[in-house]
C-alpha cells in the first residue's frame, strides 16, 4: 500500500468512527443522566427511530435542515413526556414501558413511512453537509477527519465537558444523582424527586431524537426502518461502560464508534473479517472490562425502582 | 371491596380496558391515515379468531411465547430481569440448524430430537451463565449484561452463519435444510407441532415450581426481600444462578422448537424478536402462567390477523406492531389503576 493511501485510509476511517460515534453519543449523554436520575430507558431505540424519521419528513417537505432537527427534538421530548408519565406518575415498571415505547415507535415509523412513500426510499438533498473549521483542517490526516465535519458532531463533543461538568458541579447534577441514589433523602432535604426525574428523562428524550435526526440528515439523507441497527441499546451499554461518567461514557461510544468504522474500511481494503466479528467486538470488551473491574461498579442504587413518599420501593 | 371475587377480576378488567383503549387509538391512527378502522378492525377479528385457519396460525404463533415465558417466570419471579431472551432463543436456534442435519442422520428419531433439544438448551445456558454468576458473585445488574450478550448472539451467530459452519452451496447464508420427516412431529389430527404441548407443560410446570416448591418459594423470597433469604441461610448466589439458568434453557429451548417445527434452517439476520414481546407479556401477566396463555394467544392473534389485513385492505403490516406497542403501553398504564382500585 502507498503511503499516501495510507493516510487517506487512516483519515477516512478517523472522520467515520468521529461521525459514527456521535449519534450513539448524543442518545448516550442524554441517557447517562436519565440513569443517575434512576430510571433505566429501554425506549431509545424508538425514540432514535421516531427522531430520524419525523425530522428526515420535516426536513425534505419543508426543505429546511434545521426544522427537522428541532421536529426530532420535539417528538424526542414528547415521547420523554410520555416515558416520564408512565414511569414516574403512574410508576409503571420501567422495562415494559421502555419495550412498549421501542415497538410503538419504532413501528409507527416505519408504519408512516409506508403510507406516506410507499416502497420508495427518497434521498434528502443537501443533507450531510459538513463544515470545515479553517487553519485546523488543513493538519495533515487529522485535520481533515476531525475538523471537516457535520456541524452536531461539533455539537455534541463539545457538550461532552459541558455535560461533565452538569453532572458534578452544578446543582441540577447533584440532585440528579441525589433522586438516583437514595430519593427519599432527597425528599426529605426538600427535592422534588419526581420534578428532576421528568427533567432528566425529558433531556434523555431529546439527546435521543436529535442522535436519530442526524443519523437521517447528518449522516445517511435517507430513512430506513432499520436506520437505528440497535444504537439505542449500544448507548444504554455504552452508560454502563462510562458508569454514568459523560467523559467516559464518551471513550465508550468512541469505541463502538470506532468498530463500526472498522467494518466498512477493512472491506476497502479487501481484508476478509466479517462485519458481524467486528460489531461483536466492542461488546466482548465490554464484558472482558466488567469482569476486570467487576467489584467496583456502582450503580445509581434507585435504578428501576420507583419512588413513591412513604414507601421503600419494591 | 366487599366481594372477593370482584377483587379477582380487577386485573382482567382492567387488562380488558387496556386492549379496549389501544383499539380505540389504533382506530384514530387509522383515521388519519383514511382508512375505516372499523372495517380493519372486523376484518381483523373475522380473519384472525373467525377462521379454523387463522386461529391454527395464531396457536402455532403462540409457541414460542408459551417457551419464553415458562423462562421468564423463573426469573421473574425471583426478582430478576433477563431482557436478553433474543440472544439465549438465537443461541438455541443456531445450535439446532448447526446440529439438526448431522444428528438426524445419525440418531434414531425421538433421541434426535431429544438431542437436538437438550443441545439448544444448553447452548440458551451457557448464554446466560456470565450475566448469571456476575449478577449472584458480584450483583452486576444483570439487565445490562443480558442485553449486551444478547446483542453479542446476534453478531456472533449471523457470523458463524456466514462463514464457519455455512452450508456454501446456498446463497442466503443459511444452516442445510432439516428434511421434512425430521422436524417436529405434529399434534395427532391436527397441522399444529408438538411445540405447543410443550410449551403449555413447561410454562404450567414452571408456573406450579415457583408456587409449590421449596425452589419456587426460595425465589420468590430473593425476590421479596434479599437480606431476609440471606438470614435464613439460604444459598442466594446459587439460586440466583439457577433462576436464569432456568429462563436462558427455556429461551434456546425455544429456539429449537422454531427451526426444529418452523423454519427447518437457520438463517443469517435471522430474528423474530420474541423477547420484545414475551418480557412485557409476563409481568402484565402478573407472573402467573395460566394468565400468560390467554395473553400470548392475544398477541399471536393481533400479529396473524395483522398479516392477513395487511395484505387486503393495504395497510402496511407494521401497524400490527403499533397495536401491539400501544397494547403494551396501556396495560402497563392500567396497572397503576388495577392496584388503586384494589388499595381502596
Amino acid at each position: 500500500m502507498s503511503p499516501l493511501f495510507e493516510s487517506a485510509l487512516i483519515s477516512a476511517m478517523l472522520a467515520s468512527t468521529i461521525r459514527g460515534t456521535t449519534p450513539i453519543l448524543l442518545a448516550a449523554l442524554g441517557e447517562a443522566y436519565v440513569e443517575r436520575a434512576g430510571l433505566l430507558n429501554l425506549g431509545i431505540e424508538g425514540m432514535m427511530v421516531a427522531g430520524a424519521f419525523s425530522s428526515f419528513v420535516v426536513a425534505l417537505n419543508l426543505n429546511n435542515l434545521l426544522c427537522g432537527f428541532l421536529t426530532a427534538a420535539v417528538v424526542g421530548l414528547a415521547l420523554g413526556l410520555l416515558f416520564g408519565f408512565l414511569t414516574i406518575t403512574l410508576r409503571a415498571n420501567q422495562i415494559v414501558v421502555g419495550l412498549g415505547l421501542t415497538i410503538f415507535a419504532h413501528s409507527m415509523s416505519s408504519f408512516l413511512h409506508r403510507v406516506i412513500f410507499g416502497n420508495q426510499f427518497p434521498i434528502l438533498f443537501g443533507a450531510g453537509g459538513t463544515h470545515e473549521i479553517p487553519l485546523v483542517s488543513q493538519i495533515p490526516v487529522l485535520g481533515q477527519a476531525l475538523f471537516n465535519q457535520h456541524g452536531l458532531v461539533y455539537l455534541t463533543f463539545l457538550m461532552v465537558p459541558l455535560m461533565h461538568a452538569g453532572m458534578y458541579k452544578t446543582r441540577f447534577g447533584l440532585r440528579i444523582r441525589a433522586v438516583g441514589e437514595s430519593p427519599w433523602a432527597a425528599d426529605a432535604a426538600g427535592v422534588s424527586v419526581d420534578r428532576i426525574r421528568y427533567r432528566a428523562i425529558l433531556l434523555g428524550g431529546l439527546m435521543a431524537g436529535l442522535g436519530g435526526a442526524f443519523l437521517a440528515l447528518g449522516d445517511l439523507a435517507f430513512f430506513v426502518p432499520d436506520i437505528s441497527m440497535g444504537r439505542g441499546y449500544i448507548a444504554i451499554v455504552v452508560v454502563m461502560l462510562g458508569k454514568w461518567n459523560p467523559l467516559k461514557v464518551c471513550c465508550g461510544a468512541l469505541l463502538f464508534g470506532m468498530a463500526m468504522a472498522l467494518t466498512s474500511t477493512l472491506q476497502v481494503t479487501g481484508i476478509k473479517i466479517s462485519p458481524d466479528f467486528i460489531l461483536m467486538t466492542p461488546y466482548l470488551v465490554v464484558i472482558v472490562t466488567l469482569l476486570l473491574f467487576a467489584r467496583s461498579t456502582n450503580l445509581p442504587s434507585s435504578l428501576c425502582i420507583p419512588y413513591e413518599r412513604g414507601q421503600k420501593g419494591q | 371491596m366487599h366481594n372477593a371475587h370482584l377483587v379477582a377480576l380487577k386485573p382482567a378488567v382492567a387488562s380488558i380496558l387496556a386492549i379496549l383503549c389501544s383499539l380505540i387509538t389504533s382506530g384514530i391512527i387509522l383515521l388519519f391515515i383514511g382508512r375505516n378502522p372499523l372495517v380493519y378492525f372486523s376484518l381483523l377479528f373475522a380473519k384472525g379468531i373467525g377462521t379454523p385457519l387463522g386461529v391454527i396460525e395464531s396457536i402455532i404463533r403462540m409457541t414460542p411465547l408459551l417457551i419464553i415465558s415458562a423462562g421468564l417466570l423463573s426469573c421473574f419471579s425471583a426478582g430478576l430481569w433477563n431482557i436478553g431472551v433474543e440472544g439465549q432463543f438465537l443461541v438455541g436456534a443456531m445450535l439446532a440448524g448447526w446440529a439438526a442435519p448431522a444428528l438426524s442422520a445419525s440418531l434414531p428419531y425421538p433421541i434426535y430430537l431429544f438431542a437436538t433439544a437438550i443441545l439448544g438448551i444448553a447452548g440458551g445456558m451457557a448464554w446466560i451463565f456470565l450475566p448469571a454468576v456476575l449478577k449472584a458473585r458480584y450483583d452486576i445488574n444483570e439487565i445490562i449484561t443480558t442485553l449486551m450478550m444478547s446483542w453479542v448472539a446476534i453478531n456472533l451467530t449471523a457470523w458463524l452463519v456466514k462463514g464457519p459452519i455455512n452450508d456454501l452451496s446456498s446463497v442466503p447464508a443459511q444452516t442445510p435444510l432439516i428434511p421434512l420427516d425430521h422436524r417436529l412431529p405434529m399434534i395427532p389430527l391436527t397441522r399444529i407441532h408438538v411445540g405447543l404441548i410443550m410449551g403449555i407443560a413447561s410454562l404450567l410446570g414452571t408456573h406450579w415450581v415457583i408456587r409449590r416448591t421449596t425452589l419456587g418459594y426460595r425465589f420468590r423470597v430473593i425476590s421479596a426481600n434479599k437480606q431476609a433469604a440471606l438470614r435464613a441461610g439460604m444459598r442466594v448466589p446459587r439460586i440466583i444462578v439457577y433462576s436464569l439458568l432456568i429462563s436462558g434453557g427455556f429461551a434456546g429451548l425455544a429456539g429449537v422448537s422454531e427451526v426444529l417445527a418452523i423454519k427447518g434452517l437457520f438463517q443469517a439476520g435471522w430474528n423474530p424478536q420474541y423477547g420484545m414481546t414475551t418480557i412485557p407479556l409476563v409481568f402484565l401477566a402478573r407472573l402467573n402462567g395460566w394468565a400468560v396463555i390467554p395473553l400470548a394467544f392475544f398477541f399471536s392473534f393481533l400479529a396473524v390477523g395483522g398479516e392477513f389485513v395487511a395484505r387486503d385492505l393495504d395497510v402496511p403490516v407494521f401497524f400490527v406492531h403499533v397495536m401491539e406497542g400501544l397494547t403494551l403501553l396501556f396495560f402497563a398504564a392500567s396497572e397503576y389503576f388495577a392496584k388503586r382500585r384494589i388499595l381502596k
